[in-house]
């Protein structure tokens, strides 16, 4: 098959689980882009015996593309030497593009790599509304993977005044403006209310928890959440609100967390990178595991979703709109920095760092990662993440897919790292849990695609799209996962025999919500008593 | 054509990148550029271009020039692209595209700031975009610039005049300090004012960073008045440090770039501070953030090795130099390119597809003319802090540069 149009993928083993299919051999049909129900005999096949068979990939939270991930990457020149990538060579005469890795490629090395893995979808999770149009230029080089991108809205200075205000009919109107003049696709809060503190100088340098007020007593974290699930949820959009919590990487930050999804009980909120959330002890006197409270209430709590945001060891880039915490970071780390303050909406920090199995911090990160993983009762609201390149790069999964399918290679690295933070957690007492392949494709696949709220991704039904997934059923899961034999994207035999062989470019996904337009108004007298964008020149609406 | 007015054009004449222009057309020419600076107005002109295409010296079509061009590329050895100004990122990807594809060498007028950029790549940045500088900062202290004079509207637009949430009173909501190093002086109505020699830039960034982070600093009656501003910014609520990233009338001075950073990053221990670097026109910084988004580097890039490799000592005007270079693309104005290149560029074979190509003065063998990204052609560009604005042309040109040199690429070998 060169282009689009029939397949039978035949005598795979299929993970299916949004379609209820666990361990089942049976053929799988293409027709153009789409699975169908049959295609005729005369069809080209592809011998998938022995084989698992999976959708395509989702990541549901990734930092791949946009004016953040682009300073780090310029940031990075050692890395990308380090690194190089030659075209890759592609059948029917199509043109690659050669890049640079290291922990934040080049946007062609993002796209082959991504599917190089067999992950087709991705969300990038943080774009700042001034720089949609530069996002969306990235994401037109970033060859296969669908992709779309997260909104950022928890420092908003426009929203920070409809709270003030008590405006939330208008609050609820401007997001849904912003989302579609933006193409974005989902609301995304970091650190509420705390960005917006930074930049504003002073004595203050952050928030420190949900009832901080800033300025104006009714403008708290408290009520930026509150806010923004309340309209993410009346908008009816495909992804709840997507969070990333006051106080990250902080001692103690566990029980600001648990008071974030207990402030949204009752709604649908998703709470972003966790295991950067889930610590004990306190601020100056000790770090400790949190993550059994923290994961013991999202058991309990159908309403929240989480992704893990795994540490991983060996280099990492620390790349946030949470530039209060990149500034702690970077005093104590003494590492190159990069901070920039984003008018009137959000911020940026950036440090490269890298995680030590000695180091006792970067093992207790490690071990609470693992510990939410394995003490998580649902895994349809559990998505596997390392925060990329946060955490660990994307290219790290496949061994974190071993790290919680074996248990005997798991004990084994956890004798490895440095356990004086581990005192209490978890994973010290022995978590016998391996995940199954079914669970697997749970949480890097049908889980993100239902929480994103994307119907035809994540599963094999008629109707879905044709990504899918093919992998040598290899013991070593992390080497099994590293290397799919096949994968299809949009019915297009993007790798075959291991080799990315065609480079199709990648759908956007993006919402356009309604609102009265009325709010627009109102918006263009702010641009025009405060902005140095024009109001008609800013989004990255198409024409 | 009619005549017509185009609202929130966008102006490339300067890094500022003004987005409130108001064009006016009559009887296709430009006749006002309303809300421009003299930089700007001129950058606009009256919209004429000329609209040629030659083939060594003759006038050729299109389809023969594009050939030429094709047959002169795919036979280099060691080819050059050079991303000049006045196209948009749509065309700057193109290009990249192509010098992937040829196994090129690549550089760009952003390198014209490369010391303030590698500073960057090796100590991070403290920044904010413009419109950050114009709500917060309370202390702006202009480091041997004067911006009126190469970005006119910097100070009405951004950093000085407009009002902001922390600046109610705009002007004078602010205190303005000029920091003149030798002949290179700040801006004239500044608050106050402080004078270093050449000799001792460095070393006084170096005592005000260590003023900040509460070293001891000693006694040298030479470095007291930098003492005294490094306080004031200490006890500021949010310092904007301007400096140009511009070549000036000294050489750039690597140690300088960095203690500028440096600085601006050590006052966000007790303050807030940005290190507000600026640069020039053209869409420079869009060929900055292009290269990097599609190789890692940001400019002098090589692709002899089959990937980006980044050559940050051999770039355009060092290759020409030493006689490395055996055939060049230009994908820009040649109006535009920095002395050192446009010199160089005279001694290989040259294809220039842009605003006043058939005008270069370096004889290439291929040339097309183009419209202006912004005037003649839509797309994207970015600002001086790497802010994405969209181009509203108002007048139209034989020639797309991006269409032209899409069509340039897709002849070229495989």
């Amino acid at each position: 098959m060169t282009q689009p149009g029939r397949l039978r993928i035949t005598g795979g083993t299929v993970y299916d689980p949004a379609n209820g299919v666990e361990g089942v051999v049976r053929d799988v049909c293409i027709e153009s882009d789409q699975i169908v129900a049959e295609v005729p005999a005369s069809a080209p096949r592809l011998d998938a015996r022995g084989m698992v068979v999976m959708p395509g990939g989702v990541d549901i939270h990734a930092h791949v593309a946009g004016s953040s991930v682009n300073h780090a990457r310029r940031l990075l020149p050692e890395e990308h030497a380090a690194d190089p990538l030659t075209a890759p060579p592609l059948e029917d005469g199509a043109v690659a593009r050669s890049g640079t890795g290291g922990t934040v490629p080049s946007t062609f090395a993002t796209g082959y790599r991504y599917a190089g893995l067999g992950y087709t979808t991705v969300m990038e999770a943080a774009v700042a509304p001034l720089a949609a149009r530069h996002a969306h230029a990235e994401l037109d080089d970033t060859p296969i993977i669908d992709a779309g991108f997260f909104v950022l809205l928890g420092n908003d200075d426009y929203l920070l005044r409809q709270l003030a205000a008590s405006e939330a009919a208008r609050a609820r109107d401007y997001v849904a403006w912003l989302l579609g003049t933006t193409r974005g696709y989902a609301i995304k809060i970091v650190n509420p209310g705390g960005v917006a503190v930074w930049k504003g100088g002073g004595d203050r340098r952050n928030v420190s928890g949900l009832d901080d007020a800033l300025g104006s007593s009714a403008v708290t974290p408290r009520r930026i959440l509150e806010t923004l699930a309340g309209a993410a949820n009346a908008l009816a959009l495909p992804h709840p609100v997507h969070i990333h919590c006051n106080n990250l990487g902080q001692p103690g930050n566990s029980a600001t967390t648990l008071e974030s999804m207990k402030a949204l009980s009752g709604q649908r909120a998703h709470f972003t990178h966790l295991q950067f959330h889930s610590y004990g002890g306190a601020p100056g006197k000790g770090w400790a595991s949190a993550a059994r409270a923290v994961i013991e209430y999202v058991n309990r709590h159908a309403e929240v979703s989480v992704d893990v945001g795994q540490v991983m060891f060996g280099s990492a880039t620390t790349v946030t709109a949470d530039s209060p915490v990149e500034h702690l970071l970077y005093a104590s780390s003494g590492r190159k920095w990069v901070n920039v303050d984003i008018e009137l909406e959000s911020g940026c920090g950036i440090v490269p760092y890298s995680y030590k199995e000695k180091a006792a911090v970067a093992a207790l990160q490690w071990s609470v990662g693992l510990e939410l993983f394995l003490l998580a009762n649902d895994p349809w609201r559990v998505v596997l993440s390392t925060d990329h390149p946060n955490g660990g790069t994307f290219l790290s999964y496949p061994e974190l897919i071993r790290l919680l399918m074996d248990r005997g290679y798991r004990d084994d690295r956890l004798k490895a790292v440095n356990q004086k933070l581990l005192v209490g957690s978890a994973l010290l007492d022995g978590l016998g849990r391996e995940y199954t392949l079914g669970e697997i494709a749970i949480v890097t696949r049908a889980g993100p695609a239902r929480l994103l709220g994307l119907k035809n991704k994540g599963h094999l039904a008629p109707g879905a799209d044709a990504d899918v997934t093919i992998y040598a059923n290899d013991a070593d899961r992390a080497k099994m996962f590293a290397t799919p034999r096949y994968v299809i994207k949009a019915g297009t035999l993007v790798v075959e025999d291991g080799q990315l062989r065609r480079a199709p470019v990648g759908r956007r996904l993006a919402v356009r919500p309604e609102y009265d337009a009325a709010v627009t108004t109102d918006v263009k007298r702010f641009f025009e008593q405060y902005a140095c964008v024009a109001f008609e020149n800013y989004g990255a609406a198409l024409p | 054509m009619t005549d017509r007015t185009v609202a929130n054009a966008t102006c490339l004449g300067c890094g500022c990148t003004c987005d409130d222009i108001t064009v006016v057309v009559k009887q296709d020419h430009i006749a006002e550029a309303r809300n421009a600076c003299a930089l700007g107005a001129a950058w606009f002109g009256d919209g004429t271009v000329p609209a040629e295409t030659r083939v060594n010296g003759r006038a050729a079509s299109l389809e023969q020039a594009l050939t030429e061009a094709a047959r002169l590329l795919n036979g280099a050895r060691h080819p050059l692209v050079y991303l000049a100004g006045d196209v948009s990122s749509e065309t700057q990807r193109e290009a990249v595209a192509i010098a992937d594809r040829l196994h090129a060498a690549i550089d760009s007028l952003a390198a014209t700031a490369a010391t303030a950029v590698l500073a960057a790549q090796r100590r991070g940045r403290a920044g904010a975009t413009l419109g950050e500088i114009r709500q917060r900062a309370d202390l702006i202290v202009f480091w041997a610039v004067d911006p009126s004079g190469r970005y006119p509207r910097y100070g009405s637009r951004y950093a000085v005049e407009p009002r902001g949430m922390a600046a109610p009173q705009g002007r004078q909501s602010r205190t303005l300090i000029a920091v003149d190093v030798g002949e290179n002086l700040g801006p004239a109505d500044s608050d106050g004012r402080m004078a270093i020699a050449p000799s001792d830039e460095v070393d006084s960034l170096e005592v005000m960073r260590a003023t900040v982070q509460g070293r001891a600093v000693g006694e040298d009656a030479r470095f007291r008045p930098a003492v005294e501003l490094a306080r004031r910014m200490t006890g500021a609520r949010y310092v904007v440090i301007v400096a140009d990233g511009e070549p000036g009338l000294t050489p750039a001075d690597p140690a300088r770039a960095e203690a500028l950073v440096t600085l601006a990053q050590a006052l966000n221990g007790p303050t807030r501070c940005a290190l507000s670097t600026l640069r020039g026109g053209g869409n420079r910084s869009g060929a900055d953030a292009v290269l990097t988004w599609q190789t890692g580097f940001p400019f002098a890039v090589d692709f002899s090795r089959g990937y980006p490799s980044y050559q940050p000592q051999a770039g355009a005007a060092t290759l020409l130099g030493g006689g490395d270079v055996d055939a060049a693309l230009v994908v820009g104005a040649p109006a535009t390119l920095p002395v050192s290149v446009a010199t160089g560029l005279a001694r290989v074979r040259s294809v220039v597809i842009g605003p006043r190509a058939s005008a270069a003065t370096f004889q290439p063998a291929v040339t097309i003319d183009t419209g202006l990204a912004g005037i003649h052609e839509g797309g994207t560009a970015f600002r001086m802090d790497d802010v994405p604005l969209p181009l509203r042309p108002a007048l139209e040109a034989p020639h797309a540069a991006l269409v032209t040199v899409r069509a340039l690429r897709e002849r070229l070998r495989t």
